[in-house]
């Protein structure tokens, strides 16, 4: 079985992350979002992976390579300019010889949702498509269904018109003529798949897949915290053996230790916690709920809740991460009451006894002085100094 | 250097030995070829690339050997390629090394032989078959003529009516892979890593026959047995992942590579390194002197090992281009260690440099990237840097993990000597852990060198200087942009310019200098200053922006200590890959090179 997985999103929402790699690339339980999909695919009997990639594209090349090391083959095709999720399954119509199931890179599914949709579609020779339930479905592509046939797609209604709570789980199977459906679609600028889906359906029944499994979804930045957690709960602790972790460090249960991870003495890791690969925690320092990507450094004393630390960033001694719930302006949308101590993009140099309130967003390269109080939103490249 | 591959088994063997050339071809590729045994032996050759010879089919094809080359003795032309067969066309032989008795055996088969090639590999076949004449096994037979070589080789014979491949060994690699009923011959891993990674390697002097049945090996007459190992390289060797090339890919590979050389390495908690050594400790006390041997790359690696071990550890160093190596200058060769530095550990300049100073009575130690490999066999101890299979035939990643594991390797003794405190080594192991994450900052910021490359990449000449750790990296940049571009690249000593060098300066012979820290800076600016009177150009490298105020174009890399100087080399890398990319040049198989030198 052929997949195309739709890994060349930006995911404007995920800043500053995502300028350095593709949403699918953002790691979660030290793995990034993708290679859960990946795994998904394979356990589902997938044998051969297109990834249509876009910017930043090296990430994916050279985490994956040639899919080797998950026993499948992986082969690239490159999206540029992206122009939507049609265009880029357009990308792969070379590639792919017979029917083939279609998903996104960034949202974690289980593999009995690709099985499903693949045997529906070779059942039926139709179109078909993964739904699932949702508490607020209007964020998405709100499906109406009649029984298992797709009758509309809307994409994020207004929530008192949303016709149903299923969405467009954003797993599909299809055979070849979905190409010369999408080169006829109209479009203006971006070519999304989902426009080709409802301008098919007047004379094309497309099959639903109801789906009840997992089905973790990263729009915003919390949510990474919120996946992370339910990707590493309930399970024993994995901690890579080339980690050094001081014999009076306290680490829980419900972490992920990457490799060459040092946890200096009395430093503190409790649950929700994933520190990637080379990542330095400084003596006495406490993270708790959070997601620190490969090559930081939190000084001694640092206290880290609630927040997400980008690659190669430095936290210094006895900053401050004091985590909470905060009103957080994303995209011109307010979302309230969050839990989200904060975000720190890659190269964050962070001085001393600085306090980062709840909800801040550091961008990439920025440099704050000791003893500042970050809020809000900084830029890239910024440069945050006392007084 | 050349390549030898070859295959016995079920599935079709002319695909699977032409696949094995392909794989290879990064060690050399100016000719080719193929002998495929069944109903009868036949040779199939090209000159040129891999891609030139049509994958070859023949009868009921029991077994094949194959052999991609790099030439040494005679032209690259379709006559010279292997394989090489006698008179009667039944005898086929490829062949790595060098046969340094060839005149001789040639003077002696002549009046009963017709000679094709100018190789020295053909006698081989000649004289394997004036042995079979005698009525023996073709094992017997191969066994005699090799006794009669003087010199290195690694050989595949197979032959018209008989039974399989007879492979030999001395001093050439030359392993055995097992897969599920057949048998892959390579002369390194990579020919046919795809289908199996448990193999056999060869040791000196052994000889064995491959049959569908398994492998004989045989040693000085005596049936002997190899172990099995497992490799743990996956076969990514076998794709560039989306790269356009090789070397690109594995310049992005670059921070996992080095979090490999240091992970588990490190302890922090005792400001120390476990390097798992046998050397023991009082000896290492001893030591008046390190003397590393290296070639190309690797000996550039060793320049920058050298700043770090005598600057850091205290040590008196020297670095000897492993060809020119002899172990002389009245050195007590008891208190000498001599550290061999070769990517692939069969370098045959550095293996005869080992040699030299083993004899001599000094304990060695190997710094390699490739497990099994002759050296890690020949020295007292290996450490190995652990970049991973590297393809491309200009080295990037192995440079830096072999500076990395040479830092580690620097704490390391200098902490056993006593010679290194706290405080350095804590300093020094800090700018270790940045190194990955800082060398990930520099490929984020590869669109600007892109953009600095092609801008400057029709200049005439290209100059690299620095000083101290930047006198290995201007060597090394230097040698990077002339293997993959053909442009003439050199690098300089930054207070060498004025006495000579400067001469070649003009206004379109970009200078680019090695700004960062560990580099004295400050010196070097003064040389910027008299380039750019010049009217050259100059492009800095640097992570103080102080430090580039007067230069053309900079290429800004992260702060680092002591391994900035090697986050300074990413971004040349990438400055010579664009370069070259902008030329068209075939940067993965640049003209005349081959990945590993296994030629004296």
């Amino acid at each position: 079985m052929q997949a195309v997985v739709l890994a060349a999103g930006k995911g404007e929402r995920l800043w500053p992350l995502t300028e350095n790699r593709p949403k699918p690339m953002i790691p979660v339980a030290n793995r990034p979002l993708l290679e859960h999909i990946v795994d998904a695919l394979v356990d589902a009997g997938v044998d051969e992976i297109i990834l249509v990639v876009g910017s930043n594209r090296e990430r994916v090349q050279r985490h994956f390579e040639n899919g080797d090391a998950w026993n499948v083959d992986i082969d690239y095709v490159v999206q540029d300019p992206q122009l939507g999720t049609g265009h880029a399954l357009l990308q792969a119509e070379r590639q792919v010889g017979e029917s083939f199931v279609a998903l996104n890179g960034d949202r974690i599914i289980d593999a009995s949702l690709v099985e499903d949709v693949w045997a529906r579609h070779e059942e039926t020779g139709d179109p078909a498509m993964g739904v699932t339930q949702v508490e607020q479905p209007s964020q998405y592509g709100v499906v109406e269904l009649d029984g298992e046939t797709v009758i509309d797609i809307e994409e994020q209604p207004i929530p008192e018109l949303a016709a149903s709570k299923f969405i467009n789980a954003g797993v599909y199977a299809f055979d070849p003529s979905i190409f010369a459906a999408i080169r006829r679609t109209e479009s203006y600028g971006e070519q999304a798949l989902t426009d080709t889906l409802s301008e098919e359906l007047d004379d094309q029944q497309i099959r639903a897949v109801r789906y009840r499994g997992r089905w973790l979804d990263v729009s915003e930045p919390w949510d990474l915290l919120a996946v992370n957690s339910a990707l590493i709960d309930g399970r024993s602790p994995q901690h890579r053996e080339s980690a050094t972790i001081a014999d009076s460090a306290v680490v829980t249960d419900n972490t992920v230790i990457g490799d060459g991870v040092v946890v200096h003495p009395n430093a503190t890791i409790l649950g929700g916690v994933t520190l990637g690969d080379n990542v330095s925690v400084g003596a006495g320092a406490v993270v708790k709920n959070a997601i620190l990507l490969s090559d930081c450094t939190i000084e001694s004393g640092a206290i880290m809740t609630d927040c997400i630390v980008g690659a190669n960033a430095s936290l210094g001694p006895n900053t401050t991460v004091e985590g909470g719930t905060a009103d957080v302006v994303l995209d011109d949308t307010v979302y309230r009451d969050v839990r989200f101590g904060g975000l720190t993009g890659d190269n964050v140099d962070v001085g001393a006894n600085v306090t980062v309130a709840p909800g801040a967003i550091v961008g990439n390269d920025a440099t704050v002085d000791s003893g500042t109080l970050v809020a809000g939103r900084i830029d890239d490249g910024s440069h945050v100094t006392r007084g | 250097m050349c390549g030898i591959t070859g295959y016995i088994g079920t599935d079709e063997t002319g695909k699977i030995v032409h696949q094995g050339l392909q794989n290879l071809e990064y060690r050399g590729y100016d000719s080719a070829g193929i002998a495929l045994n069944g109903t009868n032996l036949t040779v199939h050759k090209t000159e040129g690339e891999v891609g030139d010879l049509p994958v070859p089919a023949g009868d009921d094809v029991v077994c094949g050997i194959g052999h991609t080359r790099w030439s040494t003795h005679g032209e690259p032309t379709e006559e010279n390629a292997h394989p090489h067969t006698d008179c009667t066309g039944e005898v086929a032989v490829v062949h790595n090394g060098i046969v340094e008795n060839y005149d001789d055996l040639k003077a002696e088969l002549h009046g009963d032989h017709v000679f094709r090639s100018d190789t020295d590999t053909e006698v081989i076949p000649h004289l394997v078959e004036d042995h079979l004449a005698e009525d023996v096994s073709l094992l017997t037979a191969v066994q005699r003529a090799t006794s009669r070589l003087e010199g290195s080789f690694a050989v595949a014979v197979t032959a018209a009516g008989h039974d399989g491949i007879i492979v030999a060994r001395q001093d050439s690699p030359l392993l055995l892979g097992h897969g599920d009923g057949e048998t892959f011959i390579g002369s390194d891993a990579t020919a046919f890593i795809e289908h199996t990674d448990r193999v056999t390697y060869l040791e000196n002097g052994d000889i064995a026959h491959v049959t569908k049945q398994g492998v004989d090996i045989f040693n000085d007459g005596e049936r002997v047995e190899r172990t099995t190992e497992t490799l743990d390289w996956d076969a990514d060797a076998a794709g560039k992942s989306g790269y356009d090339h090789y070397m690109l890919k594995e310049i992005h590979e670059q921070p996992r590579a080095l979090r490999q050389a240091i992970s588990g390495r490190i302890d922090d908690l005792a400001t120390n390194v476990d390097l798992t050594l046998d050397l023991p400790d009082e000896y290492l006390q001893s030591v008046e002197e390190v003397q590393i041997v290296a070639c190309g790359t690797s000996y550039h690696a060793g320049l920058f090992a050298k700043e770090l071990l005598e600057a850091k550890a205290d040590v008196r160093v020297t670095v000897h281009v492993a060809s020119e190596y002899d172990f002389r200058g009245g050195r007590d060769p008891w208190r000498t260690l001599v550290v061999a530095i070769t990517q692939s550990g069969e370098t045959a300049d550095t293996l005869s440099a080992l040699r030299e100073a083993s004899q001599a009575g000094t304990r060695t130690l190997a710094l390699t990237n490739t497990l099994g490999s002759t050296v890690t066999r020949e020295a007292d101890d290996t450490v190995f840097i652990r970049a991973g299979p590297e393809i491309g035939v200009a080295a990037t990643k192995t440079f830096v993990s072999q500076v990395a594991t040479a830092a580690l390797f620097s704490v390391y003794l200098g902490r056993v000597r006593n010679e290194m405190t706290t405080e350095t080594a804590t300093d020094l192991l800090e700018s270790l852990r940045d190194l990955p994450g800082a060398v990930q900052q520099v490929l984020d910021r590869e669109a600007k060198i892109r953009e600095t490359a092609r801008e400057y990449a029709d200049s005439d000449a290209f100059f690299y200087v620095g000083r101290r750790a930047g006198y290995p990296v201007a060597l090394e940049s230097a040698l990077k942009l002339k293997e993959i571009s053909y442009d003439h690249a050199e690098g300089f000593a930054a207070g060498e310019l004025k006495h000579g060098p400067l001469a070649l300066v003009t206004d379109d012979t970009p200078v680019i200098a090695l700004l960062t820290s560990e580099t004295a800076r400050k010196k070097t600016l003064n040389n910027v200053k008299e380039v750019k009177s010049r009217g050259a150009p100059v492009i800095g490298v640097a992570s103080d922006p102080d430090a580039t105020t007067h230069v053309d174009a900079t290429f800004d890399v992260p702060d680092c200590g002591a391994m900035e100087p090697v986050v300074a080399n990413v971004a040349l890398q990438l400055f010579a890959y664009h370069v070259a990319d902008e030329k068209g040049r075939p940067i993965d198989k640049p003209r005349n090179l081959a990945k590993s030198v296994t030629v004296e």
